[in-house]
C-alpha cells in the first residue's frame, strides 16, 4: 500500500487544495454561489479558506490570534485530519458529519453559512483525499 | 434497431385507511413467492431498492414490494385532512399501523418486512407489536434508540433544504460504494426535505425501545439486524448490542458500506441479504426454544 501524497509545507498544501477546488468540475458546475470563509483547524496547523464565487481566493496559514475573520470552524485533532487525507479513509473519517458524531470533530461558529453552502464544502473537504492532509 | 427494455418492475396504487386517514399508497413490486415489504429511509423513496426490484435471482424466489411511505415518492399526505395546517411528526404508533394496514390491503400471506435507518427501526416496532402478522422482520441500519438527527436545519428557512438534506446525509455511504449509485441517492435525498424532518421524529424521538428488546417475541417472528461499517449514526456496534437483547436475534456486520447500503450499492448489500433471508428461514424452521 502506498502512502498518501502529503504536501511538505503548510504553503505548498494550500496551493495544492486551492487548485484543486478551483479545477474541481463539480465545484466549478455548482459553485456560483459559494461564497463564504472558515477556519480549518488542524490543532498543529490552522489555515483560513476564503471562497469567492466557487473560487478559493486566498488560504492564510497559521493565522494570528485576530488576523483574519471567518464565518465558521471545523476543528478536529491532527490524526482525524490524517485520517480525511488517506485515499480511501477509515469508517468516521470519512466526512465532516461522520467525524462529529463519531470522533473529535467540532462544527463551531455560524453553522448557518456553512449549511447554506454544505454542497460545496463536503466536496471540498473529499478532495483531501486527492491533496492529502492538511497536517 | 431499439437497444430498449421494458422492466418486468411494475407499480400500482392501493386506497390504505388507518388511524381515521386516508392514503393513497404507491408500490413498485417484481417477483414470485414470499413477499418481502421494503420501506425506504427517511426522507426518500422506493427507488432506494431498484436494485433489488430487478434482482432475478432473489425475485425468482420472493415477491419483492417497495412502497412509498404517505407523503413521500408518489403517496400523497392524507387524502381527507387539512395537512398542510399541522406540523408532521411521524409517531411508532402511526407508522406501525400504517405498515400492517397496508400489509392487510395488499391480502400479503406470511410477508417478511425490510426497512432500513428509520424502516430498521420501524421493523423492530413491528416485531414488537405484532409478531403474529410477519414471518420476520429484516432491520437494516436499525438500533433500540437512535438520538441526534431531529434537526431544524432539514427545514431552515435560510438555507437551501434540498442540498442540505442530500449533502447532510451524504456522508452516511461509504467511499467505497459506486459514485453513481451514491449520487442517484443523493438526488433522491433532494426530493424529500419536507417530509424528513417529521420522519425524524420517529427515528430520533419516538422510537425508543431501551429496556423494551427482552419482550420482543423473537421465536413468532424472527429478527435478523444488518449494520454497514461507515454508518455514523447506527454504528454497528449500536445494531449489534439491539440484536443481543433480542431473543432469537441475529447480527450481520457488513463492511465497506453505509447507511444506505440497497441503494448505495446493491451489489454488495444483496450478497448480506441472502445470508439474512437464509438465517430468517433457517429460524423459522428451527426456532432457539426448539433447539433448546
Amino acid at each position: 500500500m502506498s502512502a498518501p501524497t502529503r504536501a511538505p509545507s503548510a504553503e505548498e498544501w494550500a496551493a495544492a487544495f486551492t487548485d484543486a477546488s478551483n479545477t474541481d468540475p463539480e465545484i466549478q458546475a455548482h459553485g456560483k454561489y459559494f461564497t463564504c470563509s472558515y477556519l480549518l483547524d488542524a490543532t498543529e496547523r490552522t489555515y483560513v479558506i476564503q471562497v469567492e464565487s466557487g473560487k478559493v481566493t486566498h488560504v492564510t496559514v497559521d493565522p494570528g490570534p485576530l488576523d483574519v475573520p471567518y464565518q465558521f470552524a471545523i476543528r478536529a485533532s491532527a490524526e482525524t485530519w490524517r485520517g480525511f487525507g488517506e485515499e480511501t479513509p477509515a469508517a468516521m473519517f470519512h466526512g465532516i458529519w461522520a467525524a462529529s458524531f463519531q470522533r473529535d470533530m467540532k462544527l463551531e461558529g455560524d453553522v448557518l453559512v456553512l449549511m447554506q453552502n454544505l454542497r460545496c464544502i463536503t466536496r471540498q473537504v473529499e478532495l483531501l483525499r486527492v491533496v492529502g492532509s492538511p497536517v | 434497431m431499439s437497444n430498449s427494455k421494458i422492466s418486468p418492475v411494475t407499480g400500482h396504487y392501493v386506497s390504505v385507511d388507518v388511524d381515521g386517514l386516508e392514503y393513497k399508497v404507491f408500490y413498485l413490486e417484481n417477483g414470485t413467492g414470499q413477499p418481502i415489504l421494503c420501506q425506504h429511509t427517511a426522507g426518500c423513496h422506493n427507488h432506494q431498492w431498484r436494485g433489488l426490484l430487478e434482482d432475478e435471482e432473489i425475485t425468482a424466489n420472493y415477491r419483492v414490494i417497495a412502497y412509498d411511505l404517505p407523503r413521500h415518492g408518489k403517496s400523497d399526505p392524507p387524502e381527507n385532512t387539512e395537512w398542510w395546517k399541522e406540523e408532521y411528526q411521524l409517531s411508532a404508533e402511526h407508522y406501525s399501523n400504517f405498515i400492517i394496514a397496508l400489509a392487510d390491503a395488499l391480502e400479503l400471506e406470511n410477508p417478511i418486512f425490510m426497512g432500513s435507518s428509520f424502516g430498521g427501526n420501524v421493523a423492530l416496532q413491528l416485531a414488537l407489536r405484532r409478531p403474529d402478522r410477519f414471518a420476520g422482520v429484516l432491520s437494516v441500519e436499525g438500533a433500540d434508540y437512535s438520538p441526534g438527527f431531529y434537526l431544524d436545519w432539514w427545514q431552515h428557512p435560510h438555507a437551501n433544504a434540498a442540498q442540505v438534506c442530500a449533502s447532510g446525509t451524504w456522508d452516511l455511504m461509504a467511499p467505497q460504494s459506486p459514485e453513481a449509485d451514491r449520487w442517484k441517492t443523493w438526488f433522491y435525498y433532494t426530493q424529500g426535505s419536507e417530509a424528513f424532518k417529521g420522519d425524524l421524529h420517529f427515528y430520533s424521538v419516538d422510537h425508543d425501545l431501551r429496556g423494551r428488546l427482552g419482550e420482543i417475541d423473537g421465536e413468532k417472528c424472527p429478527v435478523v439486524m444488518m449494520t454497514g461499517e461507515y454508518d455514523y449514526l447506527t454504528t454497528p456496534e449500536d445494531s449489534e448490542r439491539t440484536a443481543n437483547a433480542i431473543t432469537n436475534g441475529s447480527f450481520i456486520y457488513m463492511p465497506a458500506i453505509g447507511h444506505f447500503p440497497m441503494s448505495e450499492n446493491h451489489a454488495v448489500f444483496r450478497t448480506y441479504l441472502i445470508q439474512a433471508l437464509e438465517l430468517l428461514q433457517a429460524k423459522r424452521e428451527k426456532p432457539a426454544a426448539a433447539l433448546a
